[in-house]
């Protein structure tokens, strides 16, 4: 008797109406954003790129005007992003500036949001109204209003003796590192008004712990100490990362940023070298080191998978590779029944 | 016959055609006398009659503007006027991106010229300027110095809001320290001595009294001074730059701070001990002789009503010149002037000319302003009246104009001050504007170069000598200079500049390159 080969039958199901439906609607449903990143987010990044390679020029005749595509030269791109990064006298200092301010920055607004969220978890009178107060700033706070507080000193705490400690701090520390510390005291209220949107984030985190595991964890005579390391924490280690990449974008396209300010200032100045072309190189340099930047936070608390859960992957491809290996064999036999037992013709 | 008769078509057509040529050139001077709201106006004939739409762009001051647009409508009633005001801070960039979309305004003002010419914001209008005969009655060093020409054949601007700068003298101080008021067309050394007579640490009072509060560096000053030959910031003599005039006002300046001579600025430690007010001002104090304050400071602060509790005498004085044949006459003082143009893209040239004259130095512009102004009920989005507001100043000669402008002005003085006022406008009448408003490559230069290395700050705290750096500095302004010279009006700019110009420009980039 010859081995027939295991089949497998791939069952197709049609598509119902209702599935169909539902698949149409969340398409329409995705399609304002997928317009909305395309001309706002999609076109202008490449423009940009392509604006930083090609060389520009702006009159009122003829609009903007950049060099043609198939005629840009390898020149081009040196010439701009070299004048940037060597020539230009404001651009490094400011960048290394926003790469210390933010690497100091980011961890305190994450830490103290997340000191905050824990402590609005609580079971407290009034907790809908404390949650309001710190929220408050994102909906008020905007641009011109961030400037004014600025413009009129009033982003220091009143109460903390901020001379005192920056003098300190820079008595002891060198100046590329005393002064973003030092920012932090005299820009504490700004930071503070960084922080509404992570405090919500955290708060959404913290409630979606089952406290089944705290009552677990009780039960085995945990302190609450050692519960906050050993189940909130890691129960919010995906909103740190989350939160410290809201943070940098956030601080990173602040117009209080100073280089944000020194990009729009390129863009409309008169001399030969910037303009156009030379901002959106610029803004490119700009982009790539807050890609970093994120990238150093991503690494340091990207979460690590759960032993358990490899494992069980691991299982899972062994298993899948045996059973690709079962299907050969099949295979290779029922070739082999053809070939030597074929049935004799007379 | 019928060659005779073509022949004479085609002369009579060439004839026609040059008369409509020069229409579309220049301004004819011909004008009809309209009147509205109980001022005659002179509306120009030679616009067109059909209906057309005007995109001004400003940041001027936002109410005034549009009740400015307003009658000019009234005036054209076929001219639709859009008025767009954008904050100077955000000025340049919305411009820009209006004139990278193709959506460039058809008349337009500016405040850093390099900005202007290197994007190509500016038209030639020099047919309209030179056949317009208000152009001929303005403050003079408009036409003299090429202010708006760039030092070039052709203009590009015109001035829009203009600023005389003052030295405003407190005279109640004055007679506090027994001091003589200074003579009306005093000099440069004696405004010095005024400075440090008045400077007084321990008084009576048991509260210093300072010489000089300052908004504006005096250096500013001292380089227009200094000589009539100036006619732009740093010594610039309308081809190349001498910052040693600039480097002996700063250095005076400096010293004078040094010497404890200038009044503590906002918001510093000097002012904290001096007034016990971390964010005081100076000019609120009753202890400063003199201000080199701004020319809307007096409207706009000293004579409000919150100002006469500080119980202040101020009069205006004209920037002193430093010889004393130049201070017993008229004579150049620097300004504040933001300019306005049209741009190339405008397709109604003749009406956009014809709008920006009516929004800037023009006489029926001025009798609209003089009208506003008047009137007390006209006030800004914070309920001020408009003549609080940053009001400038006429630079048209009109006497009608600066009769109203004087009667509005000095409304409510005595006779004294009234006339320190007149005398103080009819003196200040040869304005040169700051550096980056009208210098083609200044404001790179200050960019770049000149703020980069913090001379102020050095010579200020007395670490440098602004001598040292003016060999430099003057070096580097021509660079600057010529290079722009070339790049805005040479061949590959407007292309206006002669064979020789372009030599001379380029002589002057090999120099000092």
């Amino acid at each position: 008797m010859r081995n027939r080969p295991a089949k497998v039958n791939k069952i197709r199901v049609k598509r119902g109406k209702l599935e169909k439906r539902e698949a149409m609607m969340g398409v329409l449903f995705c399609v304002p954003w997928i317009i909305g990143a395309a001309v706002f987010l999609v076109y202008p990044i490449f423009t940009s790129l392509y604006y930083s390679l090609a060389g520009v020029t702006v009159d009122s005749v003829n609009g903007i005007m950049a060099t043609p595509l198939n005629q840009i030269q390898w020149n081009n791109l040196q010439e701009k992003y070299v004048q940037v990064i060597s020539h230009d006298q404001n651009f490094l200092p400011a960048l290394l500036d926003y790469l210390v301010s933010t690497l100091v920055s980011v961890p305190v607004i994450v830490v103290f949001s997340m000191i905050i969220a824990m402590m609005l978890n609580q079971k407290i009178r009034g907790k809908g109204f404390f949650r309001m107060i710190f929220f408050l700033p994102v909906i008020i706070v905007s641009g011109p209003l961030l400037s004014l507080l600025s413009e009129s000193s009033a982003n220091t705490l009143s109460v903390v003796d901020t001379q005192t400690i920056t003098g300190a701090i820079g008595s002891f520390l060198p100046p590329a590192l005393a002064t973003p510390v030092t920012s932090l005291f005299t820009n504490m209220v700004t930071i503070l008004w960084y922080s509404g949107v992570p405090i919500l984030i955290f708060i959404s985190a913290l409630q979606k712990i089952d406290t089944s595991q705290y009552e677990a964890a009780y039960v085995d005579g945990a302190s609450a100490w050692e519960m906050f390391w050993k189940i909130t924490l890691p129960a919010l280690k995906p909103m740190i990362l989350l939160n410290c990449v809201y943070t940098i974008v956030f601080i990173s396209s602040n117009d209080q940023n100073s280089i944000i300010g020194l990009i729009k200032q390129a863009m409309i100045s008169g001399t030969d070298e910037k303009g156009y072309d030379y901002a959106a190189a610029m803004a490119w340099i700009y982009a790539i080191v807050e890609v970093l930047l994120v990238g150093i936070f991503a690494l340091i608390f990207m979460t690590r998978r759960d032993k358990y859960e490899k494992q069980g992957k691991k299982i899972d491809r062994q298993m899948r590779r045996e059973r690709r290996k079962v299907l050969h064999i099949q295979r290779r036999q029922a070739r082999h029944a053809k070939r030597y037992h074929r049935p004799t013709v007379r | 016959m019928t060659k005779r008769l073509m022949a004479a078509v085609l002369a009579m057509m060439l004839v026609l055609g040059c008369c409509a040529f020069s229409l579309a050139e220049g301004v004819t001077g011909e004008t009809e006398e309209v009147v509205i709201n109980g001022i005659t106006y002179h509306k120009a004939t030679d616009l067109t009659d059909e209906p057309i739409t005007l995109t001004y762009f400003h940041f001027d001051q936002k109410e005034t503007v549009e009740y400015l647009a307003q009658r000019f409508m009234e005036l054209y009633p076929n001219i639709n006027v859009v008025v767009q005001y954008e904050n100077v801070a955000t000025y340049d960039d919305t411009l820009l991106t209006l004139v990278a979309n193709k959506q460039a305004p058809d008349v337009i003002m500016y405040s850093d010229c390099d900005f202007a010419l290197s994007n190509m914001l500016l038209s030639d209008i020099s047919a309209y300027w030179d056949s317009d005969p208000e152009t001929a009655a303005i403050a003079s060093t408009i036409n003299s110095a090429g202010v708006g020409t760039f030092m070039t054949k052709a203009r590009y601007a015109v001035p829009v809001k203009f600023f005389p700068t003052g030295m405003y003298i407190d005279l109640n101080v004055l007679d506090k320290l027994n001091l003589e008021r200074p003579p009306r067309d005093w000099t440069w050394s004696e405004m010095i001595d005024l400075i440090k007579n008045a400077t007084v640490a321990n008084s009576r009072d048991g509260m210093a009294y300072y010489g000089c509060g300052y908004y504006n560096r005096l250096d500013s000053y001292y380089g227009i001074a200094a000589s009539q030959q100036i006619i732009g910031e740093f010594g610039f003599d309308g081809k190349e730059f001498d910052l040693g005039v600039w480097a002996v006002g700063e250095q005076e300046f400096s010293d004078l701070k040094l010497g404890g001579y200038i009044a503590p600025t906002t918001e510093t430690q000097e002012m904290e001990d001096w007034t016990g007010d971390w964010e005081a001002w100076c000019g609120a104090t009753g202890h400063v002789a003199l201000f080199t304050e701004a020319f809307w400071t007096y409207m706009g602060t000293w004579a409000t009503e919150g100002y006469k509790q500080y119980n202040l005498d101020i009069v205006p004085y004209v920037v002193p010149a430093v010889s004393e044949a130049d201070a017993t006459k008229d004579h150049h003082t620097i300004a504040t002037i933001d300019f306005g143009g049209i741009t190339p893209s405008c397709a109604h040239p003749r009406e956009a000319y014809e709008l920006l004259k009516f929004m800037s130095f023009g006489v029926d512009g001025w009798k609209t302003r003089n009208e506003i102004y008047n009137d007390e009920t006209k006030t800004n989005a914070a309920g001020l009246p408009l003549k609080y507001d940053v009001m400038p100043c006429p630079i048209t000669t009109n006497e009608e104009v600066w009769a109203g402008y004087i009667d509005m002005y000095c409304k409510g003085m005595d006779e004294e001050h009234r006339q320190c006022w007149e005398e103080y406008f009819a003196s200040c009448m040869q304005p040169i504007p700051y550096g980056w408003t009208s210098i083609a490559g200044y404001w790179n230069f200050c960019d770049e170069y000149f703020n980069s290395i913090g001379i102020h700050d050095l010579v200020d705290q007395g670490k440098a000598k602004a001598a040292d750096y003016a060999d430099e500095a003057t070096r580097m302004a021509n660079l600057y200079h010529a290079n722009a010279m070339l790049k805005y009006f040479g061949p590959s700019g407007y292309n206006v500049l002669s064979e020789d110009e372009i030599d001379e420009y380029t002589d002057m980039v090999d120099d000092n390159s």
